[in-house]
Parts: C-alpha cells; sequence; structure tokens
C-alpha cells in the first residue's frame, strides 16, 4: 500500500473556506428563521422567570442563576428550551453542509483550489461552531442584560463564570450535533435524507432514549430483586447511568444542573453513608461543580471531535467529480 | 366556787350538745347585767402620742338601755375618750345579750411625769352600772428594733451558682416600720433580694409591729472568680435601727474546657482521601487546672481523624493548648460541605466544637477528562495520516 504524503500547511484555504461559510450561514434566511425561533422562545421564558422573582423576591445567593433554570407553567425553563432547540438549530445549520455542495456541483470546483478536504470540512464545522456561538452568545448576553435591567441585581463574580460554564456546554453540546449533521450530510447525497435522520437521531436522544434505556436494563442485567419487588439493583442502575449517558441530551443536562445549580453535589448513585454529616443544600464552590461535570463536559467535546474524525474518514473515502 | 360549778355545768353541756344534737342552742350562761369587756385592762403609752385600748360594753340578759359612758380619776392635762365606729361618743346602747365595740383612746401631754395611772371607765345605766379600772403604764419612748437572722448562713456552690440565702426580718419595736434591706457583697458580685415566693425584686419592705416577714437574697457571683469563701453582709434598717446578718459563699472552684479553631475558625476544607490538618485550641476559662483531657471526634462515616497530641495531660486555668487534628475524608467523599464535630472532654466537663468541612475532590480526573480530548484529537490526526489528503 503506497502512502500519499502530506503536502502543505493543513491551514491553507482554511480562512477562506470558514469566512466563506460563516458569510453565508449568517446571512440565510434559515439562519434567521431559527435564530427568532429560538430569541422568542428564550426571552419568553425569561422574562416570565424575572416576573416571578419581581413578585415574590427570595433571599436566594444565585438569583441570577436561577434566571436559566426557573420554569414558569406553561413555559419550561430556558435550560430546557435550549436543550430542545440548541440540537435543532445545530442541525438546520449543518444537514446540508457537504451534500449540497455535490448537488449544486461546486464540490468539484472548491476542491480544484488549493484546499483540501480535511480542511474544507474543518472549515464547514468551524464556522458551523462559530454561528452558533454567535447567536448563543447573544442570546445569552441578552438574558444577562434583561437579568440586570429588571431584577436589578448585579450578578456575583462566581455566578458570572458559571453562566459562561453554561455558555460553553451549550456550544460543546451544539457542536455534537453539528458533527452528527455534517456526518449525515456527507453519508447521504439528499439533503432531505440528511435532515431527515439527523432529526431521527435526535429524536431518539431527546426522546426515545429515556424510555429505552430502562427496558433495555432489565433485559441485559436481570435481577431477582427486580422482578420480585421491581426495585432496581446497583448493577441495573449503574448501567441505566451509563446507557443514558450516552446521550448528549443527558451530559448537556447533568453538567447544565451542576453547573446552574450550586447546590448539586453528586450526578448518579450515592449512597446513604456518603451523605452521612453532609449539611444539604450546602453550594458547591465552582471548581468543585465544574469538577463534578467535567467528565461530562470532555465527554461532549470529545464526541465531537470523534464525529468529526469519522465524518472525515467517510468523506475521505469518497469520490468527488466535477 | 360556784363559777367553777358553772363552767363544769355549761362545759359538760355543751359537750352534750355537741355530740347529741349540732342544732341545739347552747345555754345562756346565767349572769345578768352590764359589763366593760377587754383582754387586758392595761395600756402602755408614751407621752406626746395616743395610746388606744380595745374594748366592749357588753349586755347580759338585760333589757337594751342607754349607758352613758365617763372616765374618771383622769389625771390633769391628760385627755381621754370613747370613740365609736371612729368617732367620740358619750354613750352606747348594747342589745340583750349582745356588745358595742369601743375605742378608748388616751393622750398623754408631753413632759407628763413617768408615773403609771389607773383610770376608771364607767358605764351607768338605768338598772345597771359598770366600772373598768384601767392601768395606764407609762414609758419612754421605745426605739425602733429590727431583726434579722438568717436560715442557712453558709452555702457552698460553683462560680455559675446563685446562691438563694432565706432570712426572717423581725419588727421588734412597737409600731409598723418600713424596713430596708441592702446587702454589702464583694466587687462584680450581683445581689437581690425578693420576698419569700416573689419575683419582683424589693428594695424595702413593710412590716407590722411585732411581725415578721421572709427575705429572700439571691447573690450571683461573677463567672470567673476564682475558689473560696466570700461574705456577703445582709443589712436590714428602719429609723436608726439596723440589724446585719453575714452570709458566707463557699464558691469551689472547676475546670471549663473550651475547644474551638485557631483564631476562632470552625470552617476549613480537606480533599477527599486526604489526610489535612487542622489547628484547634483547647482553652480552661474555668477555675480549677484539669487533667487529662481527651480529645477525639465524630466525623462522618469512614473519616479518619487523629489528635496530636491524644492527650492532655493538665490544663492551669487560663491556658490554651493547640492540639492538631488529622482529619481524613474518605476517598468515596462526594464534594461539599460536611459537619464534623470535636470534643475535650475531661472529668467532669467537656466541650466540643461543630467544623464545618468543604470536601474537594481530587483534580486527577481533571486531566483525565483532558487526556479524553486529547486522545479523540489523535483519532483525528490518525484519520488524517491513515487516508491522507485529497
Amino acid at each position: 500500500m503506497t502512502r500519499r504524503q502530506r503536502e502543505g500547511s493543513p491551514w491553507t484555504g482554511f480562512s477562506a473556506v470558514f469566512l466563506k461559510e460563516l458569510a453565508d450561514h449568517l446571512g440565510s434566511a434559515r439562519m434567521r428563521v431559527l435564530e427568532w425561533l429560538v430569541l422568542l422562545t428564550g426571552i419568553a421564558a425569561v422574562v416570565a422567570a424575572i416576573q416571578d422573582f419581581r413578585a415574590n423576591s427570595g433571599q436566594d445567593p444565585f438569583l441570577f442563576l436561577r434566571l436559566f433554570t426557573y420554569a414558569k407553567d406553561p413555559l419550561p425553563a430556558f435550560v430546557s428550551l435550549l436543550s430542545f432547540l440548541v440540537p435543532i438549530v445545530a442541525i438546520g445549520l449543518g444537514f446540508d453542509a457537504v451534500n449540497s455542495e455535490f448537488a449544486r456541483r461546486t464540490l468539484g470546483r472548491v476542491l480544484a483550489q488549493p484546499i483540501y478536504r480535511d480542511v474544507l470540512l474543518f472549515g464547514k464545522f468551524l464556522a458551523g461552531v462559530a454561528t452558533l456561538t454567535i447567536s448563543l452568545l447573544a442570546l445569552w448576553l441578552l438574558v444577562f442584560g434583561l437579568g440586570l435591567v429588571l431584577l436589578g441585581v448585579a450578578p456575583s463574580t462566581e455566578e458570572a463564570l458559571r453562566a459562561l460554564t453554561f455558555l460553553v456546554i451549550a456550544i460543546a453540546y451544539g457542536a455534537v450535533w453539528l458533527a452528527v449533521a455534517i456526518l449525515f450530510s456527507v453519508l447521504f447525497r439528499s439533503s432531505a435524507t440528511a435532515a431527515l435522520a439527523a432529526l431521527g437521531v435526535w429524536l431518539l436522544f431527546s426522546i426515545l432514549w429515556p424510555i429505552l434505556v430502562p427496558f433495555a436494563v432489565r433485559i441485559l442485567v436481570p435481577s431477582e430483586l427486580d422482578l420480585a419487588f421491581g426495585i432496581p439493583s446497583m448493577e441495573q442502575l449503574g448501567l441505566q447511568l451509563s446507557l443514558s449517558r450516552l446521550s448528549p441530551n443527558t451530559l448537556f443536562g447533568e453538567s447544565v444542573l451542576a453547573v446552574l445549580n450550586p447546590g448539586t453535589r453528586a450526578l448518579g448513585l450515592v449512597f446513604p453513608s456518603q451523605l452521612r454529616g453532609a449539611i444539604p443544600g450546602a453550594p458547591l464552590p465552582f471548581e468543585q461543580s465544574l469538577l463534578l461535570v467535567w467528565p461530562q463536559i470532555t465527554g461532549l467535546i470529545a464526541t465531537a471531535i470523534l464525529l468529526f474524525a469519522a465524518t472525515y474518514v467517510v468523506f475521505q473515502r469518497q469520490e468527488v467529480r466535477a | 366556787m360556784r363559777r367553777l360549778r358553772l363552767l363544769s355545768i355549761v362545759f359538760g353541756l355543751t359537750l352534750l350538745a355537741a355530740t347529741v344534737a349540732v342544732a341545739a342552742d347552747p345555754p345562756k350562761p346565767d349572769v345578768k347585767g352590764l359589763w366593760f369587756v377587754t383582754d387586758f385592762p392595761s395600756v402602755n403609752a408614751r407621752p406626746g402620742e395616743p395610746a388606744t385600748l380595745k374594748l366592749k360594753l357588753q349586755n347580759y340578759n338585760l333589757p337594751p338601755e342607754r349607758a352613758a359612758l365617763s372616765i374618771r380619776n383622769l389625771p390633769e392635762g391628760w385627755q381621754a375618750r370613747f370613740l365609736g365606729g371612729g368617732l367620740p361618743v358619750a354613750a352606747a346602747v348594747p342589745g340583750t345579750n349582745e356588745s358595742v365595740n369601743l375605742l378608748l383612746r388616751i393622750d398623754v401631754p408631753t413632759g407628763a411625769p413617768a408615773r403609771n395611772q389607773t383610770l376608771l371607765l364607767e358605764a351607768n345605766a338605768a338598772t345597771a352600772r359598770s366600772e373598768l379600772p384601767i392601768d395606764v403604764v407609762l414609758s419612754d419612748e421605745l426605739p425602733a428594733r429590727v431583726s434579722l437572722k438568717p436560715k442557712l448562713p453558709s452555702l457552698s456552690g460553683t462560680s455559675r451558682t446563685s446562691f438563694d440565702f432565706q432570712l426572717t426580718v423581725g419588727n421588734d419595736s412597737g409600731k409598723d416600720l418600713l424596713v430596708r434591706v441592702a446587702a454589702e457583697a464583694p466587687r462584680n458580685f450581683q445581689t437581690s433580694f425578693t420576698e419569700g415566693f416573689g419575683s419582683q425584686e424589693i428594695s424595702s419592705v413593710p412590716i407590722e409591729a411585732g411581725q415578721t416577714k421572709d427575705l429572700k437574697i439571691k447573690v450571683t457571683p461573677p463567672g470567673d472568680v476564682p475558689a473560696g469563701d466570700y461574705r456577703v453582709v445582709a443589712v436590714v434598717s428602719a429609723e436608726g435601727a439596723k440589724a446585719e446578718a453575714p452570709l458566707t459563699l463557699n464558691v469551689t472552684g472547676q475546670p471549663k474546657l473550651k475547644l474551638t479553631g485557631a483564631d476562632g475558625r470552625l470552617s476549613g476544607s480537606a480533599e477527599a482521601g486526604r489526610a489535612t490538618p487542622i489547628t484547634l485550641t483547647v482553652s480552661n476559662d474555668g477555675t480549677l487546672p484539669t487533667e487529662e483531657v481527651e480529645l477525639g471526634g465524630t466525623p462522618p462515616t469512614d473519616w479518619k481523624v487523629e489528635f496530636n497530641p491524644k492527650k492532655i495531660d493538665r490544663l492551669g486555668p487560663g491556658e490554651k493548648r493547640e492540639v492538631q487534628a488529622l482529619l481524613t475524608p474518605t476517598s468515596k467523599a462526594i464534594a461539599g460541605d460536611y459537619m464534623t464535630s470535636f470534643r475535650a472532654s475531661a472529668k467532669g466537663d467537656s466541650s466540643s466544637a461543630d467544623y464545618r468541612v468543604t470536601v474537594t475532590t481530587s483534580t486527577m480526573w481533571g486531566a483525565v477528562g483532558i487526556a479524553v480530548i486529547a486522545a479523540a484529537l489523535l483519532v483525528v490526526v490518525g484519520a488524517v495520516a491513515r487516508f491522507g489528503r485529497r
């Protein structure tokens, strides 16, 4: 097997691809629709929360963080909305990243330039991430500003750090779904199929996965205790937790919970002996909260990178004809 | 002799009546006439002050009659009159077998010779008359006199006890007095008087002539008083009269342990699974040295705590000693705040301090996370190397 020698800088043409893609994203009508969707729902949730806070102000030391997690019927919390909408925006940005170039027969032309495929993919991926970052940052700043103006309370350094971490986690979460969408856009030549496949995966993880996991655990690890009394055994609980953490939605939910709710001390199984002497409700320092969800955050980032690697491998093996 | 028989008959009859029938009226004594009746036909008087005598005009088996009242043998300058219902009266009409209450008021002029006099009281009615000689004893002014007697003059207790002494204050003079109460106590001792079972603090108490009253004095020594005997003098006084009662407080010393963090800080952080030194201060705020102070702790399950030193041999009053607790949270501890309590105990006293520990977890997993991301990037690089560039 002859090995092709790598040639040239890996960054050649990267900025051209990145800037063009970014401009396309930011100017597209699709993006505007998605942005308005996210913006309106997010603002509605936050304004509803602020109204409640002003009506009955409590002694919450982390009032600002509660902006993100407070749910007022019928609106879900800002965080829940994001966990739902960020994948849609990411899929919307990425589902036709590569196959539309095929369809428009522009891929050959692009690759005829001194631009490598990895650079093309990387540029498209990073442009998507940048678009997500810009829109999420704008939304985040809007929420922060609304909080400052309507609550009249300045956030503490810790609150600001936690909110910023939340933003990073949301971007990582979006990056995973963007990578999924780009992978499907490489796998399927039809944009519609790719969009449908990506949305299918999203539905699987956001709706079906939480239902499927307990069933799967019961089949995989039968337990007498479970059969007799309906109480899951330790192995079952452990496996259930591991399986549900395969879903990016779970990772996002857990990490956001720990970061935005400083009282969260553990995710997953906790033995009563570990809680003896513990002071309930005592907030964790920021570093400890971060350490608690570090596996989740790194999991999200690593998943995005691995999906990108898979996309690259698939893309490399495809034939591109002008 | 006749009267004695009469009395025995009356007594017997009364007994009989009481045993046979309660409802039967006791028979009337077989006396007939008008009499002045009083318990003590004698009165003490001081020149310049009015003296009074209570008496009754009793009518036995006579129809009601007007009885004129008069006083004879009155020395010159003296005044004496009958008072009935508070007003001067000159005559009285006691009903049959009834009596009229009277008050004899005698005013002896100042400077009257100190001589005993006998006044003759007379009641003149149409069918009967009565006479009663009254001895008036003239005496000089009796000074006010008060007495003070403690029930238990010596009590013992610790410096944190409040000592309650029961006192009996007596007015031994012939008139009502307002008695002031006070106490002389060592510096910083608190004293307060209360009435027998009352809770109100008092500074003076009125006592009728010849009566006594129970008071309580509560002495609270300052908390840091050294052991020893302390004298408190309770003083009662009225119109120049004064009585004292020395009271003794036997304060026994006692050690008082206090355990606290260095600089009073009772919180700190510890990493899960690693021994963390915590500096604690044991002090003896009491008044006696304490010996064999044991140190211990009740940390959460599976945590370890060791003390260095494990034991303090002797801690004098006012002394302070630093000890180090080596706290090891279990490696499975989840991050966050925990309560653990440390304890110093010696014979008869102990002190504990609740310490808030913020458990931090190892940052090793952070490095592992970064390694995971690095591995993922390596996969990308590997893929690029494997599939090359097109």
